[in-house]
Parts: C-alpha cells; sequence; structure tokens
C-alpha cells in the first residue's frame, strides 16, 4: 500500500514536471534565431508564401494563445507537422524513436550485465590485479567519449576484421517481421524470425557497445566503491563466520545494498542515453530518434523541437520513476520517510 | 547440481560471431546503392533539395526536360509546344501511363498546377505571379497563359512533375483545403503517383528510399540499369568510407570532406565522377554596409582574396579539385555565361590603390567575416581574408554562426555580415533562377541575396532577362549583367563548384563520367535510366 502511494506521488510529480518542460521547450524553441517558415520555404520563396506559412504555423498569434493551440492539438495525439521531414511529427518520433529504443535497451543491459559484475569482482579482489585491472577498464569506459568507441568499434570489428556490419539496423535482404512492439529484436522473436533475430542483434552489438561503455564503467566504479564500503561491514564478517560461501555473502547480502545508488545513476544513464544516442546513431547510420531530434534543431522546426524534447522528458521521467520504485522496493527506509 | 553457463555463452557468441548466413542472399538482380546528405522529400510540390531533387528524376516526369551538355530545352512528356505571345500550348505524347496504369493526359497537367500552387512549397514560387490560366482544350492539349512574358517559364518547367490527378483524389485525407481535403499531401509523402522510370518500393525519409524499375516506362528502361536503387540518408563520412571499401555502397555523396573522397578514389575499383557548371561559391559582400557601400572598398576586398590559395584548398586528388575559376557570377555552360570575363585575381597593391578611391579609411570600420557553422572551408577562407585585409588595415572580427541564425542575421541588411560565404546551386537550367534570387531588389532578405545589391539597373537587366524570348538576345543580356555585376564587384566571384563523387566500377554514370552528358539541374544527374551496372 505504502509503495502504491509511492508511485502515485512521483505519477503527479512527473506529470507537473512534464507540463513545466513542455511551456519551457515551447518557450525556448521560439527563442532560436531564425524565421522558421522563411528556412522552411527557402530564398526562392515570395514574402506572401512566407506569410502563408508563418500564418500555418500561428506564428503570427501570441505565445500564449500558440501554446493553447498545441496542447489542444497534444490531447488530441497531433505534434503537428514536421518543417523538416514535412510528415506529422507523431509519425517521425513514432518511426524512429522504437529504433533508438531498442539501442538504449540493448546499450543498458550491456552496462548493467557487464558494469555491476567487473564491480562485484573488483571489490571482492580488493587491491589485487583484478581490481586494478577493472578498474583500469572501467576509466577507459568513462573517458573516452561514445562517439570515439564508434569509430574504433566499427573500424575494428567491422572494416577491419569483418566480424560484424558496419552500418543499418538490419540487412536489405532480411525478412521483416509483422509490427507488434516496433522493436524489431523482440518483434523477430515473437514471431520465430531467428535468422532475422539473429541478423538484427549482429547490427546492434556495435552501436551498444559504443553507446554502453561510459555507463559501464560508472556502474563498475560504483559497485566497486558501494560494495567495498559494505564488506568492511560487520554483518559480512558475521556471514563469513558462518561459512557462507563468497559468492553467497557478494550476492545476497553486498551486492543488495550497494545497488541502491548504483541503481539511481544506472536509471539516470538509461534516460541521459536517449539523448546521447545522436553520434552513435550517425556513426553506425542507425535510423534512430537522436538524429532527428539535432536535424529539428539545426533547421528550427519548431513542431520536431518540441516533440522530441517532449518524448525523451517523458521516458526520462518514466525511467526515474521506475528506477525510485524498484530502490524503494529494495530499500524499505525510502518508503517509509514519504509516508 | 552446480549450473554452468559457460557453454551456453560460448555458442551464443559462436553464433554471433560466426558471419552466420542470417539472411537470405539477393537474387540477381542489380541494386545500386548511393547516399545522401539530406533527407529525401517524395512529394514533387514540396521538393526543393538535392535527395529529394534526385528522386524526383526518377518516379516523375515533367513536360520538358534540358539537353544534357547544353542549355537547350527538350520535349519529354509534351511531345511539342508553341508559344503565341503569353500563351504556351502543350501537345503531350499519348503514350505515357501512371504508376498506377491511368493514361496521362491534359487534367493531370492542370491539376499537377493547381496542386504545386495551392501547396505554395517547394518551386512553386518559380509560377507565383506567373500563371493566368491553364487550359485543357483535349486530353492532349494543354494551354498555359502567363500574367505577363517570362521567358524562364519554359526551363521553370522541369520542376513541374506531373502526377496522376485519379490516383491523388483517390486517395485525399482530410485536410485544409475543402473538397480537395489534403490535396493528397498524406499519401504523396509516402509513395508516388508519377510516370517516372522508377516507382517507390518504400520511403522512410530519414534512413532510406527503394525505388524499383517501371516496366511501362514511356521511352522504355534499359536492362543494363539497376534493378533496384536504395538512396541512403545522412551517413557519417568514416561509416561511407568503410562502406564503398567494403563493396556496399556504389556512389558516395558529393559532402564528404577531399581527403575522404582521396582516400576512397585510392582504393581498387573506386574512381571520382564530376559534375561541372551548376553551382557556384561567392563571398557575398553587404553592398548597403559601409564601407562596402562604396565599389572601390569592395573591389579592394576583391584583390585581397587569395584565389589560388584557395583552389589549392579544394584539391581532392592532383587531377581533380572540388573547385575551378570562377568567370563572374554564372557557372560557365549556362546561358548567358562568358569566359571572357576574366576571372579574379589577387594583388594587394592593386587593393590598396583601390582603398585610395575609397570613401572610408580602413580604420573607420570593423569588418565583420561571417561563416556557417559545420563548413571548415568557409572558415578558412574567412581566416585567409582575415590575414589580407589586416594587410591592408582593416581590423575584422570572424563569427560563426549556425545556419538558422545565418537566415536570421540575412533577414536585414544592418544585421547581414560585411562577408558572408554562399554556394549557391542552379534549381532550373535558366539562368534566371540565380540572378534574380540573388541579386534582384525584390528577392533581398534571404541567406542568397546577402549582398542586398539593389541597384536599379541591375533589376532593369533582370527583367529584361525574363521578359526577352529569344535565346540569343537573352544570353546577350545575361552577358551584359555578368560584366556590370563584375564591375560593380557586388559579391567576390570565388570559384564555380565541382561536384565530386566517388563511384565504384561497378556503376557507370554518364552524366558524372562522360564530359558533356551534364544536366544543368541539381538532381538531374542522377537518372537511374541513365546508368549502367555491371
Amino acid at each position: 500500500m505504502n509503495l502504491w502511494r509511492y508511485f502515485l506521488g512521483r505519477l503527479l510529480g512527473s506529470l507537473i514536471v512534464l507540463v513545466g518542460v513542455s511551456i519551457l521547450i515551447f518557450g525556448v524553441a521560439r527563442l532560436i534565431p531564425g524565421d522558421p517558415a522563411r528556412i522552411a520555404m527557402g530564398p526562392m520563396a515570395s514574402a506572401e508564401q512566407v506569410e502563408l506559412m508563418r500564418e500555418r504555423l500561428r506564428l503570427n498569434e501570441p505565445v500564449v494563445v500558440q501554446y493553447g493551440g498545441f496542447v489542444r492539438d497534444l490531447l488530441r495525439g497531433d505534434l503537428g507537422i514536421s518543417l523538416y521531414t514535412k510528415r506529422p511529427v507523431t509519425s517521425d518520433i513514432l518511426s524512429t524513436l522504437p529504433a533508438t529504443l531498442e539501442l538504449v535497451i540493448a546499450a543498458a543491459l550491456i552496462m548493467t550485465l557487464i558494469g555491476v559484475p567487473l564491480g562485484v569482482v573488483a571489490a571482492r579482489y580488493r587491491n589485487s590485479g583484478v581490481d586494478r585491472a577493472a578498474n583500469l577498464a572501467a576509466l577507459l569506459g568513462v573517458v573516452t567519449p561514445s562517439f570515439v568507441w564508434a569509430i574504433f568499434l566499427m573500424l575494428v570489428f567491422a572494416f577491419a576484421l569483418d566480424i560484424f556490419p558496419i552500418a543499418g539496423r538490419v540487412s536489405r535482404s532480411a525478412e521483416l517481421p509483422p509490427t507488434i512492439t516496433s522493436l524489431l529484436i523482440l518483434d523477430s522473436a515473437i514471431a520465430g524470425m531467428w535468422p532475422t533475430v539473429l541478423d538484427a542483434l549482429r547490427h546492434i552489438v556495435l552501436p551498444a557497445f559504443a553507446l554502453a561503455m561510459g555507463g559501464l564503467g560508472t556502474a563498475a566504479r560504483l559497485t566497486r566503491a558501494n560494495m567495498s564500503e559494505v564488506y568492511d561491514r560487520q554483518y559480512i564478517q558475521l556471514a563469513r563466520a558462518f561459512a557462507y560461501t563468497e559468492r553467497e555473502i557478494a550476492c545476497k547480502y553486498a551486492l543488495r545494498p550497494a545497488m541502491v545508488p548504483t541503481l539511481t545513476i544506472l536509471g539516470l544513464d538509461f534516460a541521459i542515453m536517449l539523448g546521447n544516442a545522436f553520434l552513435v546513431e550517425m556513426v553506425f547510420a542507425w535510423p534512430g530518434m537522436a538524429r532527428y531530434g539535432v536535424e529539428v534543431i539545426i533547421r528550427k522546426d519548431l513542431n520536431g523541437i518540441v516533440g522530441t524534447v517532449l518524448v525523451i522528458s517523458a521516458f526520462f521521467l518514466i525511467i526515474n520513476m521506475i528506477i525510485d520504485i524498484v530502490v524503494a522496493y529494495m530499500n524499505p527506509r525510502i518508503r517509509f520517510q514519504n509516508r | 547440481m552446480k549450473k554452468t553457463y559457460g557453454p551456453l555463452i560460448a555458442a551464443a557468441t559462436a553464433l554471433l560471431l560466426s558471419g552466420y548466413a542470417a539472411v537470405a542472399p539477393l537474387s540477381a538482380q542489380t541494386v545500386l546503392r548511393l547516399d545522401e546528405h539530406a533527407i529525401g522529400e517524395i512529394d514533387p510540390a514540396k521538393a526543393t533539395d538535392y535527395a529529394d531533387s534526385i528522386i524526383f528524376y526518377n518516379i516523375y516526369d515533367t513536360l520538358v526536360i534540358p539537353a544534357a551538355g547544353g542549355t537547350d530545352i527538350l520535349p519529354h512528356l509534351a511531345e511539342s509546344w508553341s508559344i503565341d505571345g503569353q500563351t504556351y500550348t502543350f501537345t503531350l505524347r499519348d503514350d505515357v501511363q501512371f504508376h498506377s496504369g491511368n493514361v496521362m493526359d491534359s487534367d493531370d497537367v492542370a491539376f499537377s498546377i493547381e496542386r504545386m500552387m495551392a501547396l505554395g512549397q517547394g518551386f512553386s514560387s518559380l509560377f507565383a505571379g506567373v500563371i493566368d490560366s491553364v487550359e485543357t482544350p483535349d486530353a492532349r492539349t494543354v494551354s498555359i497563359t502567363l500574367t505577363e512574358p517570362y521567358a524562364p517559364f519554359l526551363g521553370s518547367l522541369v520542376r513541374l512533375a506531373i502526377v496522376d490527378k485519379d490516383a491523388v483524389l483517390d486517395n485525399l485525407a482530410e485536410g485544409d483545403y475543402g473538397d480537395l481535403g489534403d490535396y493528397g499531401q498524406a499519401y504523396l509523402t509516402s509513395t508516388t503517383a508519377g510516370t517516372g522510370a522508377y516507382t517507390i518500393s518504400s520511403h522512410n525519409p530519414q534512413e532510406l528510399t527503394v525505388m524499383v524499375k517501371n516496366a511501362n516506362y514511356f521511352l522504355g528502361v534499359p536492362a543494363e540499369a539497376p534493378d533496384t536503387v536504395e538512396l541512403q540518408y545522412a551517413i557519417e563520412p568514416a561509416t561511407l568510407r568503410a562502406l564503398i571499401t567494403r563493396g556496399e555502397l556504389d556512389i558516395g555523396d558529393q559532402w564528404m570532406a577531399p581527403e575522404i573522397k582521396a582516400a576512397v578514389s585510392a582504393e581498387e575499383g573506386v574512381s571520382l565522377g564530376q559534375v561541372a557548371g551548376i553551382s557556384s561559391f561567392y563571398l557575398k559582400l553587404n553592398n548597403q554596409r559601409p564601407p562596402l557601400d562604396d565599389v572601390h572598398c569592395r573591389r579592394a576586398f576583391a584583390l585581397a582574396y587569395d584565389y589560388d590559395a584557395i583552389l589549392e584548398q579544394t584539391q581532392v586528388t592532383e587531377e581533380i579539385a572540388f573547385g575551378r575559376r570562377a568567370h563572374g557570377p554564372l557557372p560557365l555552360g549556362v546561358l548567358g555565361s562568358d569566359e571572357n570575363i576574366p576571372a579574379g585575381r589577387f594583388d594587394l597593391d592593386a587593393a590598396k590603390a583601390e582603398l585610395e578611391q575609397c570613401q572610408y579609411d580602413p580604420g573607420e570600420h570593423e569588418i565583420q567575416l561571417n561563416w556557417v557553422a559545420g563548413n571548415p572551408i568557409q572558415e578558412r577562407i574567412q581566416l585567409m581574408m582575415q590575414l589580407n585585409l589586416g594587410e591592408l588595415g582593416y581590423d575584422t572580427t570572424i563569427t560563426t554562426t549556425p545556419w538558422a541564425m545565418f537566415t536570421e542575421l540575412a533577414a536585414t541588411a544592418e544585421r547581414t555580415p560585411h562577408v558572408s560565404p554562399v554556394n549557391f546551386i542552379l534549381t532550373t537550367p535558366d539562368p534566371d533562377s540565380m540572378l534574380f534570387t540573388m541579386y534582384h531588389s525584390d528577392a533581398v532578405g534571404t541567406w542568397a541575396s546577402v549582398d542586398w545589391v539593389m541597384n536599379e539597373e541591375v533589376d532593369g537587366m533582370i527583367e529584361a532577362g525574363r521578359t526577352e524570348t529569344d535565346p540569343a538576345t537573352r544570353a546577350a543580356i545575361y552577358r551584359d549583367l555578368g560584366n556590370k555585376l563584375v564591375e560593380d564587384q557586388v559579391s567576390i566571384f570565388a570559384y564555380e563548384l565541382v561536384g565530386v563523387f566517388p563511384i565504384r566500377e561497378v556503376v557507370h554514370v554518364p552524366a558524372l563520367q562522360d564530359e558533356g552528358r551534364t544536366y544543368a539541374v541539381q538532381g538531374m544527374n542522377f537518372m537511374f535510366r541513365e546508368m549502367t551496372m555491371n
């Protein structure tokens, strides 16, 4: 019951933040220099044509009226027409978001499934060669930008060794599954199209690793630091005295409390990756939303900017909410503090 | 029992790394793969960009087309035409079918014009205020009457795609156009209703457009032309290089950095194709802002531009460069271009002599040299200008502006920088599309017209070129205009742009690889039906 109330509180808070973000980005998008109507129409358009476009975009109306119209359309699921693609922003986002989500989910899995165990091993063998090696690997992950990893991984594993494909989400000749979730790997698996699953997995490995490397290093270092602290506590000594195996101590008694701060940071990393995927998507020609987000800003595509930021913000809030709930579940003190 | 996942993980990794033939290989059909920097717009009434134009000329047709390697306008969907004063009467071919199987007739032409003008996007500005009425006396005849004599009209028609009226009307969605709903915008943003040699198989404007041969094309499509074409968008240069080298991309775009093009062309089986005569690069001088409102100061600036040094920077290989000497405002080959107009020269002593005649002393004004972010060669040019103008005694600041900001600055003469680099590509084969847009007083306030010429004599010459219908007389008018613009030094005519494209030997692209086969229109050099694949 406490968890339920906690969830409702977080949901309400998130909605308020989302409304705030929508007002902010609606205003900020209009402050970016450049006349969106003129940019969209090009240098050959007459003043009348530019004016007509301005009217279509409601740019001649007061900003408050524009925002009112935007909210009305938004409630109908209409984010307007993109001046960049000339298509509904909703369609643009729906056609690109799944690719980005799939990439970010894969990167988050790599970040968690490799980063956390790396931290656990480093903590378990503190100050040993294994610890130092894990520390070095983690540091390398943190300090190297994702686009450098992207180019490095592509050149080595795709171009030179020819193990993975260079670009794209799936081979052109692949048979595509019926759309259920829009996540290609999942949809292919549901349809039992295993060759397509394998092909899509081969395509996602390099971009996902490139995107995950920074977070992987963070996860490893955080897990190592938090577990080292837990290992110094008396109940761990007690567990050892009771002849629990080191694996049981690590997994059952040290990792769970150590994971609370790590999970919070991983959640933030996951959301940040949605925005950071741009360069990785560019390098691997990944048909995702991050690239779309940058293009709409460069071209001052007002509807595109607002739509993209709102979607990223919504995901940021959803992921944070999920992480908060998981953390609250793992650490009852948080639930009780919020009663 | 102790669980162990080692063998399972090892097996999965081996399967992933094995390069297992996860998907069936393509059939023996030929597939041409190329890329473009920007996304592709397939609605012909909205298309403007390079990628849009490539798609446009493959999935749609126009009443007329320009001659390869020349300035003539040739029949295409119209088999002939006559001009009676301001009325152009076209006789249409009777053997043209749309991709739907519908036969093309005069109603389709009239509808295409109405649709383009109603949407008011793309290249509709070429016809805005120009067309008075369209009549269709019979299925094969279209009469278009203009509001006033307008010589660029025929050339402008290469931007009017003929769309399938019945197909569009059958696929209207809700919209702002009354009974015409959205005028087929949703429909034509995802599919084609044209007559072109290729038809759209799939289209994602941000990732990939796939086109396949149209077996019913009225001119026929040679068997050697690619069966399928995959046009990919916005691939990062390092990735492009890898794709071309591995044989996964056949034609690279012209926007790659010269060093990457050079590296790619050094690979076995890759050569460089070129297209010249359709675009130029200018350093636009703000003619309304002191000290550049004085012609002597403008001439001094032009003499301080080191043409040879910059051309060296455009060198891709020893033989191929993406720039060549400019002779006035028009690229050579365009109607009215004149190779007798002297190319610019770098001479600081002559620049100092011009400054002596300028009403302003160099110390009176700080000069703003602008470049648009993301164009490193523009930065290099402005650094060179800063150095040379410093020799003349000018204080300068170099500013970097994002594209959107530059379009904002271009809106008023007061805010437009003193010197702004601009590329301009011909949108139609007619010189008016370049000269009016850049130099007529009615066209000021855009990024293309940041010289703010606003000169009555220049306006008069541009208007005379518009109303004169005799091509030889028009050419003479434009030659005079070119000389006038050079004499007034309204811009620094830096160099003609040459598009340089890495091309794998599996494909032959006549318009890029055979001299004299170039079309003077953006995108038209990529007509896939003219290409052959091994």
